[in-house]
């Protein structure tokens, strides 16, 4: 196999498949593939390689016969991102060939379109499918099926990554550039998965096959970026390199006198390299980091003559990963070898050291699969090993007081078997053992977790699945309940901490209605044996009582329908029902994502050079609690030996009523943007608008109460506002 | 007082992004119904107070709303509460012993000020270190509360040492003996700004000149110069503790540790085992700084309300165009029948010679007497009271 390019060269990694079978391979180096049993008859061969169009070819295969094919791929061109993949074609790959039990796959071209808000952000994308909750407009955390963010396995090409967010939730890590396409398992998943409770969002960086030198900028209300990307030595070779930053803390000092204290900015970069004898080498690597830094002496005022005396409040947060991933190829397996490291960290100093509180996590992980293709059965073996090193502290240089300083250094090991066994034409079956063991700071722990689903074929076009299986987490977040997730703050399960455990139980059925048209139900439970609450009164002086151990189940209902033909409009719809619930002594409420139901509507419209997106989105509310009251925080002079002096005013509190015991009103949406495509010379120019709540409809995002007053009232604060936003992309 | 626990982190963050946003994206504003109010109860045993104090009043429910000025002998009513009055309050010290308090506002002197302030004439001197002391209360709605606290060892420090801060100069050790029985030391710092206060296990504590008020919020410097300042060092028991460390969040209402069996609130008790009075300075090389007299003619100096300026420059502006901060204190001229502070705070601003000067009425930011407006001409300082009108002259002292 070749790709279409003046060098003529091998087509290496590319997916050659017999359609409406499982028989599946992969191009070598050379570009070579071998399948067989191949059946006797006429089969269409089905090639496919990222910027390439897919090319079917139909054959005749006698009984014995060994045919030759040669195929050549033709690049995909007018591409808004360099790198594309046929959405329609891995879809169905994936249906014939696997379970998939809650697994849907989306390519960049697929999310391309979708209506953003100040730019595109795979992760707002994925909060559009069934079984995907936002919890509100300003939280790009997932929660999938009943499950918290901190419980998704989020993996940049195969490495994990801890807090994929910026700006306290409101965008992800992921430029939109340098994402070729996504997996997001909603439950269930197979065995080489594990160490999270409820999804696994699995990112793949694009990669870059053309020769040369290719490029893309991005302007946008929010930030700017630009990737550079290529290939060498006929496509044996990819790089890529990409950074983003944020302007609005430069551009606001050119209009105002005042500051905005605050930028992110992220790099990427990605290499691969297919050496001889079949062995490929993959290079990730990300940084990212949010910056508020803020001296207040700085700021503009308004109502106070000075703000000299005022202090500084620096906060910053960000997330690194570093991963390499070694393959090799046989005729019937592949050998992968992975070494990674990644971490998160986050201090909030105020005042120049007048308290400062700092989290890290770290790792060092060594991972490796073998995996087999056979006639029948695609048995899989694979380990995981890492190091974890977590720091958590809260002190005051200034006073010389810590309030705590603890290090935890846990090493976790997994083990893992599993048979994608094709039992018959209408039979697939995944089975899986992982076996997990965590030692370290007083836990010494170990479990098997068996996972496995099936896949019957009642016609080719009919697929019943059911799977389940146990799943585990000790890395657990502190970052609570509320409708804010500003960070994650890492521990680690210890010989105070237990290990988190849940089942998950799902069963659906998908319907292939046509090539580029599918339509899928399934049903899940999952059930919470252990599952770690952060405890928001916790002792800072104390360990141990950072988490409490609830119960809790979710289950529910996803429907999915998706049309994605190769040419025309696209989209789909999402509807998800679903219940959650958290209990522990007696005491249940539902968790705060918690939704009933849940409507997304999300279309995209190639018309003429432009292209045009919309998203229409219902949701019934999700539960808070309400203030029932305020009570005065009085406090003791141990000066004057008196109760309060006036000053400072006192402090008021709110008192809740029962846990998450009412529900925010329904919200709606309407998203919707337009793009359009300039050639100029080679270099495609697409500005775009978007505007995010387009009939500014007015979803509440909390209510504030106030008791201190004769009239008591309750203010309803809203999420998004109508949001226009401006972009451009320049791609050459 | 705020503690500094990851609860209190992620309430004061979500509570301040909350604020940042609601203050753009109010969509509605509605009534809504009053609703049961409780009895929150606020009792801390002290061992260096004259008497042991309980303060019993309603929980907000929108039933009333208080705008009367701080008093300290009516620290309910007049700090916004709604006192719950007539309860009968006892107290079982650890000989087994039952005291009754009598609510201040029962005591004929007291001018019918003091409801909800329930008092024992219990010295602490005479509370018995380790030992348990019980309250029982039972209010007029048929409410019994019960709570109990255990005193932590300890000699009280009954006077406060004077010092002398030089805040850029100086740091001070501050040290201790370990409490038996105390579950936490409370560190806390007067300023004019509100108390600065932490707990810490350790029994030292390094104060310096630079250290940031995190309980303000734009974490102004804990000392100021000009300013006598508070420092105390209590051992505390664990029902103080957990009380003053916790806080419920904003939007959920929930967090709060309480340890008050029938309401809610707190019953500890504290020792009082280091007591400073920090008298605040700092070196006065500016323009602006130093001490100033009054200067004029003798009917003038009969008259003017103040008598002398001790100036400091608070902090340097970081923004050209604003003022450098000022702080110091005024003398008042004495009269028969004064009332307040004879030496009190100021606070003040001064840019390009242009100086404006807040007279407070006592050492608090809170409450101002008098402003001051002027211009600085060489050692002499000429501006006039926006409060009382007339001009004034104060000339720097060698």
């Amino acid at each position: 196999m070749r790709p279409d390019t003046s060098a003529s060269a091998p087509a290496p990694g590319a997916s050659v498949s017999v359609v409406g079978t499982a028989l599946s391979a992969v191009t070598d180096a050379d570009g070579r593939f071998r399948l067989e049993p191949v059946p006797a008859g006429s089969v269409v061969l089905r090639a496919r390689l990222q910027g390439f169009l897919t090319a079917d070819h139909a054959i005749r295969v006698r009984a014995g016969d060994t045919v030759r094919v040669d195929v050549t791929l033709r690049p995909e061109v007018q591409l808004l991102s360099p790198i594309r993949a046929d959405a329609r074609s891995a879809d169905v790959e994936m249906f014939v060939s696997k379970p998939n039990i809650g697994t849907v796959a989306l390519t960049a071209t697929a999310m391309a379109g979708v209506p953003s808000v100040g730019e595109p952000d795979v992760v707002r994308v994925m909060q559009l499918l069934p079984g995907v909750v936002a919890r509100n407009d300003f939280n790009t955390g997932l929660n999938v099926r009943g499950g918290e963010a901190d419980q998704n396995l989020v993996l940049l090409d195969g490495h994990p990554i801890y807090n994929p967010f910026h700006l306290g939730g409101l965008f992800s890590t992921f430029m939109d550039a340098t994402v070729g396409g996504i997996e997001l398992m909603t439950g269930a998943f197979p065995a080489r998965y594990g160490g999270r409770l409820s999804a696994v969002l699995d990112v793949r960086s694009a990669e870059e096959p053309r020769a040369g030198v290719h490029g893309s900028a991005d302007l946008s209300a929010l930030g700017a970026s630009a990737r550079l990307a290529g290939s060498f030595k006929a496509g044996r070779g990819m790089w890529s390199i990409a950074g983003r930053r944020t302007y609005a803390d430069a551009t606001t000092q050119i209009f105002t006198d005042n500051i905005f204290p605050y930028h992110f900015r992220d790099f990427h970069g990605r290499a691969t390299y297919a050496f001889p004898r079949d062995v490929r080498l993959a290079v990730t690597a990300y940084e990212g980091r949010d910056i508020l830094d803020a001296n207040l002496a700085e700021f503009d005022t308004d109502t106070a003559p000075s703000r000299a005396g005022a202090g500084r409040w620096a906060f910053n947060w960000g997330n690194r990963v570093l991963g390499a991933t070694i393959s090799k190829e046989f005729v019937r397996g592949t050998l992968e070898q992975r070494f990674a490291t990644s971490g998160f960290s986050t201090v909030l100093d105020l005042g120049d050291g007048a308290f400062a509180q700092r989290n890290s996590i770290r790792d060092f992980r060594l991972g490796g699969s073998l995996l087999g293709r056979g006639v029948a059965h695609d048995p899989s073996i694979g380990y995981d090993i890492a190091t974890h090193r977590i720091h958590y502290a809260s002190a005051s240089s200034q006073t010389g007081t810590t309030e705590f300083d603890f290090v935890q250094h846990p090493m976790s090991a997994a083990v893992w078997v599993a048979d994608l066994w094709r039992l018959s034409a209408k039979w697939i079956v995944e089975v899986g053992l992982r076996a997990e063991a965590l030692s370290g700071d007083g836990r010494d722990w170990a479990a098997l977790s068996p996972r496995m689903s099936v896949k019957y074929f009642a016609t080719p076009e009919l697929a019943l699945t059911v799977g389940g299986g146990r799943v585990t987490q000790f890395l657990h977040s502190l970052a609570g309940d509320g409708p804010l997730r500003y960070f994650d703050i890492w521990l680690a399960s210890d010989s105070l901490t237990p290990v988190a455990i849940a089942w998950h139980y799902v069963a659906g059925v998908e319907r292939r209605v046509r090539e580029d048209f599918s339509v899928r139900l399934e049903s899940y439970v999952k059930r919470y044996e252990r599952v770690m609450e952060a405890n928001w009164s916790e002792d800072s002086q104390r360990r141990g009582d950072e988490f409490f151990a609830a119960e809790g189940t979710s289950y529910g209902l996803d429907l999915h329908t998706r049309w994605h033909p190769a040419k025309g409009p696209s989209g789909w719809i999402a509807y998800s029902y679903g219940m959650s619930y958290r209990s522990r002594d007696g005491a249940r409420w539902a968790p705060g994502h918690d939704r009933r139901h849940d409507v997304d509507m999300v279309g995209t419209w190639p018309i003429a050079k432009y292209r045009l997106g919309a998203r229409l989105g219902y949701a019934t509310g999700t539960p808070y609690t309400q203030i029932v009251g305020e009570i005065a925080r009085r406090v003791y002079d141990p000066s004057r030996d008196a109760w309060g002096t006036g000053d400072p005013k006192v402090l008021v509190e709110s008192m809740g009523g029962a846990r998450n015991g009412a529900r925010f009103p329904a919200t709606h949406r309407i998203d919707v943007n337009a793009s359009r495509e300039f050639h100029v010379r080679g270099t495609l120019i697409a500005p775009y608008v978007s505007v995010a709540n387009a009939s500014n409809a007015k979803n509440v995002f909390v209510y504030l109460y106030n008791y201190s007053t004769v009239r008591p009232t309750r203010r309803a604060i809203s999420q998004f506002p109508v949001l226009p936003s401006l972009g451009v992309r320049v791609a050459f | 007082m705020r503690s500094n626990g990851r609860s209190a982190l992620g309430a004061r963050l979500s509570a301040l992004v909350v604020l940042l946003w609601a203050s753009a994206c109010e969509i509605e504003k509605v009534a809504i119904p009053q609703t049961e109010s409780r009895v929150a109860v606020h009792s801390v045993l002290s061992a260096s107070s004259a008497t042991q104090v309980v303060l019993l009043e309603r929980t907000r429910n929108g039933s009333f709303e208080i705008t009367v000025p701080f008093d300290i002998h009516d620290p309910v009513v007049s700090d916004a509460g709604a006192a719950e009055s007539g309860a009968i309050v006892t107290m079982t010290t650890p000989s087994g012993q039952t005291l009754f308090a009598q609510e201040d506002n029962t005591v004929v002197l007291n001018s019918g000020k003091g409801a909800g302030t329930y008092r024992f004439a219990l010295p602490g001197t005479d509370l018995e270190r380790g030992g348990t002391y019980q309250l029982a209360i039972f209010t007029n709605g048929g409410a019994t509360i019960t709570a109990q606290t255990s005193v932590p060892l300890g000699a009280a420090a009954a006077v406060a040492e004077q010092r002398l801060f030089d805040r850029v100069r100086d740091t001070v050790l501050l040290e201790w003996p370990a409490s038996p029985g105390a579950r936490s030391y409370l560190v806390r710092i007067e300023t004019p700004f509100g108390p600065r206060s932490f707990f810490t296990d350790s029994t030292r504590v390094r104060l310096t000149g630079e250290l940031r008020n995190i309980d303000a919020t734009s974490l102004p410097r804990v000392f100021v110069p000009g300013f006598p300042q508070a420092v105390t060092v209590s051992a505390v028991d664990s029902n103080y503790y957990d009380w003053y460390r916790t806080h419920n969040e904003r939007i959920s209402g929930a967090g709060l540790v309480n340890r008050v069996d029938g309401v809610i609130g707190v019953f500890g008790s504290l020792v009082r085992l280091r007591f400073l009075d920090f008298r605040v300075v700092a070196p006065q090389p500016e323009p602006a700084a130093g001490m100033f007299r009054f200067e004029g003619t003798q009917f003038e100096r009969s008259v003017t309300p103040y008598l002398n300026l001790e100036l400091y420059v608070e902090s340097k502006t970081a923004r050209a165009d604003q003022s450098d901060a000022l702080s110091g204190r005024y003398d008042r001229r004495p009269f028969l029948g004064m009332m307040g502070c004879v030496t009190c705070g100021l606070l003040g601003t001064v840019k390009n010679g242009r100086i404006e000067l807040v007279m407070l009425l006592d050492w608090s930011a809170k409450d101002t007497a008098e402003v001051f407006t002027g211009e600085i001409r060489g050692d002499t300082i000429v501006g006039e009271y926006r409060g009382l009108g007339g001009t004034a002259r104060f000339v720097r002292q060698p």
